[in-house]
């Protein structure tokens, strides 16, 4: 255990110092993120002013608020950017020197990462979550928070963020393939979004295409985590889709590493 | 030609204190710091000429060619350029310059050379007949037809170089800046485009500025040299004048066959020379002393140095360029302290 | 002018090539966009399964209000996307060098270079979005109807290109300003639906501050009623023309003082 703390705790430093000197940037997508809530706002205000006010599929306007924010939060905070940093390595050639160091691939881009997301958690989704509250208090009257519940977000939240980074280091691959990474951004980005429920909740949709979706690994990116905060699930139901969380999380572990093992055979072949 | 008075350029520059307070601060109430990356630079350059501009890194070169080529406005001073100011009508003044920056390229990546070519011709206004000899030409001294229809990723890096100095000189200007133009290339390599340079000013009176941090470029290249450093001219005259001034050092090299009281300080002793005059470095039984030859003549001190050691081989070389470079460069560290 | 337009065919042109070498690059591209927009489509029509009308509006109008605001956003980045780079890094890695030392305008030069095919995606998107729905979207057909709304076309893009130029050129001084663009590129969100549905300060804000409504909504408003021809297309111009100048000199004040 020390030895990985020895190890790998550089990368980790190394993350967060480059979040501190893109904050900029990092500020420009959370600001981004936020318009884009907004946006969504006033659309489904408008969608209960048309339907008559009230409940609309079970979710009232300040149920809509709560999700639309905390799902952007959470995409935000699960977010990995490990498709677009292999990618670029890939195509720079880079990756060698990765392969280089006496560490663990996969953990080393992990580490890179986390401590990003723990920034982030620190600095954007509990201020979030503190706000989202208040604005719950404002409208009912009464203080709605769960602490259960927000431990038990946590925890799917982490777990979300594990699924997302081994999704992410899988399309990372298609590096090898394709060059035009930015375009795969944008559709990785988008389909994840219309997936994961941070567009639409699932709940919304068709009941075939959400029983489906609800058990795709991308459901776990952001809409379990966001509905066991809001309390929509049963103690039963949570275990059962932490459950779901946990098994993708293991299948994709499995996945990427195979397709990392391929990768680096073709590495090889190519003579990096 | 190229004429420069007093150049001076200022940044602004934001300090930032360390830290989330600091970063605060900075974007309230900023503190403004003046650097000054070129203090005063005059030089002139006459037609046909090829100017090394050479100082250590930092010292304002790239500035300087900022300033001549018309990208930055000098803070004062004034520099004109076959007597235009190249800010004035930078469109117009551009159409009698080429530059090339070595560290990076103006071709278009993904395209075939000659594509890159066809693009500037028009952009540079080449009518066809005058644009197909050129090409000739250029084509002749840069050999560029082994890879023209090549994309440009796919060239390597002297390919790579020889295709921009081409890219630059497409529209025949009278002028040619090369910043580093032989950055990160093999001997080999270096020694084509030099030759190529060479050939281009010969033939087209082109006048030529080369910042460079190679010496052998200056040796090879170069009637004069202006050296800066700080943002200021440490040097301007021909490189024999340099040579002349600058260059008492001389290198006494021998194999000793025992090495027994062969110390810097037992020299300096008996020499009665001073720390700058004298230096060894030895390497086991190697041994090279770089001594003032104005206070010592050579016969002296081969004569001393035969008297107190054996040695199996020995000779005395004429101080290289490099060296006297790196005296003057320290010189300007010493005064500035 | 006739030069201008000569070089840019010209780089038009080297793009095409560029893209033939990388078929699947342009392919990508081009899908991604799709994709994204069919998403925005299958978002707008889950909503309309369970409601007939938003803000007063029926689907077919609502569609066509998208389809409308996107056409605009396409046109934008097909011609202008280099402005990103110019943002992201082309300044800051020190490249604008490279335009500064051509006897063009820069400004043109840097935005001639790139011709993004990706923009395919939104143009079908929005071309085939208006012809779906405007049979059923009640249209106020008349000659100046369409006359104005094709003409508005080409200058709400250039409120895009505007927006971009100006946050673009602020990495004169900032070094990077990808972010700034990021941001107010991304206002364009609100565009795509009736501003009706937007609280006060907000309307306010999309159509005098950012005036992303003119690219989208208030044209698109403008074929549905036949209304208020003045404000939603001359307003639009007139916001133009303010904003189109005050960019131009935006970029033209620092490349000849920071530089």
């Amino acid at each position: 255990m020390n030895k990985i703390r020895k190890r790998y705790v550089p990368f980790m430093k190394a993350g967060v110092q480059s979040l501190i000197i893109y904050r900029m940037n990092f500020l420009g997508f959370i600001i981004g993120g936020l318009i884009y809530c907004f946006v969504m706002f006033y659309l489904w205000r408008a969608v209960f002013d048309s339907n008559g006010g009230g409940m609309f599929l079970g979710f009232s306007m300040t149920d809509m608020v709560i999700y639309l924010f905390l799902s952007n939060t959470t995409s935000q905070l699960t977010f990995s950017s490990v498709s677009n940093d292999i990618g670029e390595e890939i195509k720079d050639g880079s990756i060698a020197m990765r392969l280089l160091k006496p560490v663990n691939t996969d953990l080393s881009y992990l580490f890179n990462e986390l401590g990003g997301v723990l920034l982030k958690l620190v600095i954007f989704v509990i201020p979030m979550i503190l706000g989202l509250e208040i604005y719950r208090y404002c409208v009912t009257g009464t203080i709605m928070f769960n602490a259960i519940n927000f431990l038990l977000y946590v925890l799917s939240a982490i777990l979300a963020y594990i699924i997302s980074f081994r999704i992410n280091l899988c399309f990372g691959f298609i590096a090898f393939y394709v060059k035009n990474l930015w375009g795969i951004g944008i559709l990785k980005n988008s389909i994840i979004g219309f997936l994961s429920g941070s567009l639409i909740p699932l709940a919304f949709m068709p009941e075939v295409l959400r029983l489906c979706l609800e058990y795709m690994p991308f459901a776990s990116m952001s809409y379990t985590p966001v509905m066991i905060y809001m309390g929509k699930y049963g103690a039963y139901e949570i275990l059962f889709r932490l459950g779901i969380q946990v098994v993708w999380a293991v299948l994709l572990y499995g996945l990427s590493k195979l397709i990392w093992l391929g990768a680096i055979k073709k590495l090889c072949v190519q003579g990096g | 030609m190229i004429y420069a008075e007093h150049l001076r350029k200022e940044f602004k520059k934001i300090v930032k204190e360390p830290g989330l307070k600091g970063s605060f601060k900075a974007l309230f109430k900023p503190k403004k710091e003046i650097v000054v990356a070129a203090q005063d630079i005059s030089f002139h350059v006459p037609k046909g000429d090829i100017l090394g501009f050479i100082g250590p890194n930092g010292a304002g070169k790239s500035t300087v060619i900022k300033m001549l080529t018309g990208i930055l406005t000098p803070t004062s001073g004034e520099c004109r350029i076959n007597g235009k100011i190249p800010q004035n009508d930078r469109k117009k003044y551009v159409k009698e310059i080429g530059v090339v920056f070595g560290q990076r390229t103006q071709l278009w990546w993904d395209l075939p050379l000659q594509e890159t070519y066809l693009v500037l011709k028009e952009i540079y206004e080449v009518d066809d007949a005058k644009f197909k000899k050129r090409m000739a030409f250029l084509n002749e001294v840069l050999e560029l037809e082994k890879f023209i229809k090549s994309p440009v990723r796919t060239l390597s890096l002297g390919q790579r170089m020889r295709a921009d100095i081409a890219a630059s000189m497409l529209h025949s200007p009278k002028v040619l800046f090369l910043d580093e133009p032989t950055i990160g290339l093999d001997v080999v390599v270096k020694d084509n485009i030099r030759q190529a340079i060479m050939k281009i000013n010969k033939e087209e009176q082109t006048t030529v500025i080369l910042t460079t941090h190679d010496i052998s470029d200056i040796e090879l290249l170069c009637d004069r040299i202006v050296m800066i450093d700080k943002g200021k001219n440490v040097y301007d005259g021909s490189l024999h004048e340099l040579r002349e001034n600058f260059g008492q050092t001389r290198e006494l090299v021998f194999e000793a066959d025992d090495d027994s009281g062969l110390t810097e300080e037992q020299f300096r002793k008996s020499l009665k020379l001073g720390k700058e005059d004298l230096v060894i470095e030895r390497d086991k039984n190697n041994f090279k002393v770089r001594f003032n030859s104005a206070k010592i003549p050579v016969g002296d001190m081969l004569s001393h140095t035969l008297s107190v050691t054996k040695v199996k081989d020995i000779s005395v070389k004429d101080s290289d360029i490099e060296e006297i470079i790196r005296n003057l460069y320290r010189q300007g560290e010493v005064s500035d302290e | 002018m006739r030069r201008a337009w000569k070089i840019y065919r010209l780089l038009a042109a080297q793009n095409l090539k560029r893209l033939m070498e990388y078929k699947a690059d342009f392919l990508t591209g081009a899908i991604s966009f799709l994709v994204d927009q069919a998403i925005g489509i299958a978002f707008i029509f889950i909503i309309f399964t369970q409601i007939p009308q938003l803000a007063g509006f029926t689907f077919e109008q609502i569609v066509f209000i998208y389809g409308f605001s996107q056409i605009p956003k396409g046109l934008d980045h097909l011609l202008a996307d280099n402005l990103w780079c110019v943002g992201y890094f082309i300044v800051r890695k020190g490249d604008f060098d490279k335009y500064l030392t051509r006897p063009i305008n820069p400004l043109f030069h840097v935005i001639a270079e790139t011709f993004q095919v990706d923009a395919i995606g939104e143009l079908v998107v929005g071309i085939g979005l208006i012809v779906y729905a405007a049979p059923n979207a009640g249209l106020h057909l008349s000659v100046w109807t369409i006359l104005l709304s094709v003409i508005v076309i080409p200058f709400s893009a250039l409120i895009y290109t505007s927006l971009k130029i100006m946050t673009s050129a602020l990495a004169f001084w900032l070094k990077s300003s990808g972010f700034i663009i990021q941001m107010v590129y991304g206002m364009n969100e609100f565009s795509k639906y009736p501003t009706t549905i937007y609280s006060f300060p907000v309307r306010i804000f999309v159509t005098y501050i950012i005036p992303f409504a003119f690219t989208g909504y208030y044209p698109a408003l403008y074929i549905l009623t036949g209304n208020n021809p003045w404000f939603n297309i001359g307003g639009f111009l007139l916001s133009h023309f303010l904003s189109g100048t005050r960019e131009y000199h935006h970029m033209k004040v620092p490349v000849h003082k920071i530089l």
